[in-house]
């Protein structure tokens, strides 16, 4: 029994958009944190 | 790592080395300006936010393992590797209410160490001690050392310039600005690393989709597909428990719960281990398509690089240089500050000099850093092999020390006998094993017998900690 392609285009498509996100959502709170002076 | 043709020109590998070196370096010089004290040395003034938090707790764990080794897993264990490889992320996920825990149960607390101190008593202070200098030691010299053969792999660089410059300019930015540039640069290294591993994801599908991936893995490599692959299965709880006891036990992530802001400790460790969980999957599977793209895979810890030199070729070449190079610099200096603070801390002011005042606890720091980024570099320097085996080695004495940590938090029954037991009997099973059956069992049997130990102890103790005791003030 194998893993199918369905589930490894998900899982890595997912993990890409999952990193993408991240990235994003990193530079947002940085972003929140300088303009209300909460980043040290 | 086998040697494998350069990818990058070594011209434009100093280029790229020198200019990330100068960045560091004046950004540490920078954020530590501010830094008068041994508090806001080691631990920032204990007031850094959601962001930084966040980003130091994901790329702390990014280290060059997880560019790199994330792509051998999953050549070597198939999907299963890269999802066993993942399963890392629970320990920053399971150390999120740990932290509050901590920032709560120990608003002065400095270290590691001083929770053990504190808790257990000085015996246990003593193996915790013994043991956590030894895991941080190997760690740091086989990151240093990891440092050297990847440059040297990727663009030719001689491994002991390669090895000595990154370390050297760790030692220098962390010596300079404490935690608050360690914390800073790695805001900035978990970004390029995350946004480079995307692009270079994108273009390794925009060159072979997944379809034909998981065609060439069916009929040449079959058991990298498989649902039922025990090796990799096995890879999972042991790549599960090394991840908990590491970050459970290491100062690495107890300096950060300390250094947060209050209320911030849970929230950035649990954004961390999510903003961490796909990366071993997103780097991992290009060594997937590798047999789809006829890669040539002459060492398996180089698949990641050639893969992505061969479909983005110059450009590939100089993502995957500096991934690497930034990977290493945010676990290398991490690494320095952590280690120093303890030596500072828990050996210089707790033993040696308890009168020492906190500006010249910030000079030991410096100097501690500064002393172990030589022995690390004259450990480093012949170029003994890989330490993957020591480190290894390591991971019973880091699973030995779980139940003790979890159980002194949360249980005012855990005693002293029961760490002190627990690590010693954990360990010393774990050992055994480690010798009489492989590594792949070594961890699990030190947690196993340490949580039997710890457990019975506190059971049939009549002991109860006084939480106030943890909240030491000097």
């Amino acid at each position: 029994m194998i893993f199918s392609a369905t589930f490894l285009g998900a899982i890595v498509y997912v993990a890409l958009a999952w990193c993408a996100l991240a990235a994003l959502g990193l530079s947002a709170v940085l972003l929140r944190d300088l303009v209300n002076g909460d980043v040290w | 790592m086998s040697d494998v043709e350069a990818i990058l020109p070594a011209q434009t590998a100093w280029l790229l080395l020198s200019a990330f070196s100068l960045l560091w370096i004046a950004l540490g010089a920078y954020w530590g300006r501010r830094n008068t004290s041994f508090e806001d040395h080691a631990l920032a003034g204990r007031n850094i936010g959601l962001a930084l938090g966040t980003a130091t707790a994901a790329a702390t764990w990014i280290t060059s393992n997880t560019t790199m080794l994330a792509p051998q897993f999953a050549l070597q264990l198939g999907i299963w590797g890269m999802l066993a490889y993942a399963t890392a992320s629970f320990g920053l996920l399971l150390f999120a209410p740990m932290a509050r825990r901590i920032r709560t149960l120990m608003p002065h607390g400095y270290t590691s160490g001083d929770f053990f101190r504190l808790r257990y008593g000085r015996l246990a202070w003593a193996i915790f001690l013994v043991f956590t200098l030894f895991y941080s030691l190997t760690w740091l010299v086989s990151m240093a050392m990891a440092g050297g053969i990847l440059l040297k792999a990727l663009s030719g660089i001689p491994y002991a310039w390669g090895m000595s410059v990154i370390l050297a300019v760790c030692v220098i930015y962390t010596m300079r600005g404490g935690l608050a540039a360690v914390i800073g640069t790695d805001f900035i290294q978990s970004l390029v690393i995350i946004a480079g591993i995307v692009v270079v994801g994108f273009a390794v599908l925009s060159h072979v989709p997944i379809e034909r991936i998981h065609a060439n893995l069916a009929s040449e490599r079959p058991a990298l597909l498989s649902v039922l692959f025990p090796a990799a299965i096995i890879a999972i709880f042991n790549n599960l428990l090394f991840g908990l006891g590491e970050v459970f036990h290491n100062n690495v992530w107890w300096s950060r719960a300390f250094a947060f802001r209050d209320g911030v400790a849970g929230k950035a460790f649990a954004l961390g281990g999510l903003v961490w969980f796909p990366i071993p999957i997103a780097a991992g599977f290009i060594a997937l398509a590798s047999g789809a793209l006829n890669v040539a895979v002459p060492a398996a810890d180089m698949v990641g690089p050639l893969v992505i030199a061969d479909v983005l070729g110059h450009t590939g070449a100089i993502a995957i240089f500096i991934i690497v190079f930034c990977s290493l610099a945010s676990s290398i200096d991490s690494l320095l500050a952590a280690t120093s603070d303890l030596v500072t801390e828990d050996i210089y002011r707790r033993i040696l000099r308890p009168a020492a005042a906190p500006r010249n606890l910030k000079k030991v720091a410096q100097y501690v850093t500064l002393l172990l980024g030589v022995l690390t570099w004259a450990i480093c320097l012949p170029r003994i092999g890989t330490l993957a085996t020591v480190l290894f080695f390591a991971g019973p004495l880091v699973g030995a020390m779980i139940w003790p940590i979890v159980t002194g938090l949360y249980w005012r029954r855990a005693n002293a006998a029961g760490a002190v037991g627990g690590m010693l009997l954990g360990a010393g099973v774990g050992l055994a094993c480690y010798f009489a059956i492989g590594w792949y069992v070594a961890t699990l049997a030190a947690t196993a017998v340490s949580m039997v130990w710890v457990l019975a102890c506190a059971r049939f103790s009549n002991s109860r900690f006084d939480w106030a005791k943890l909240k030491e003030t000097a």
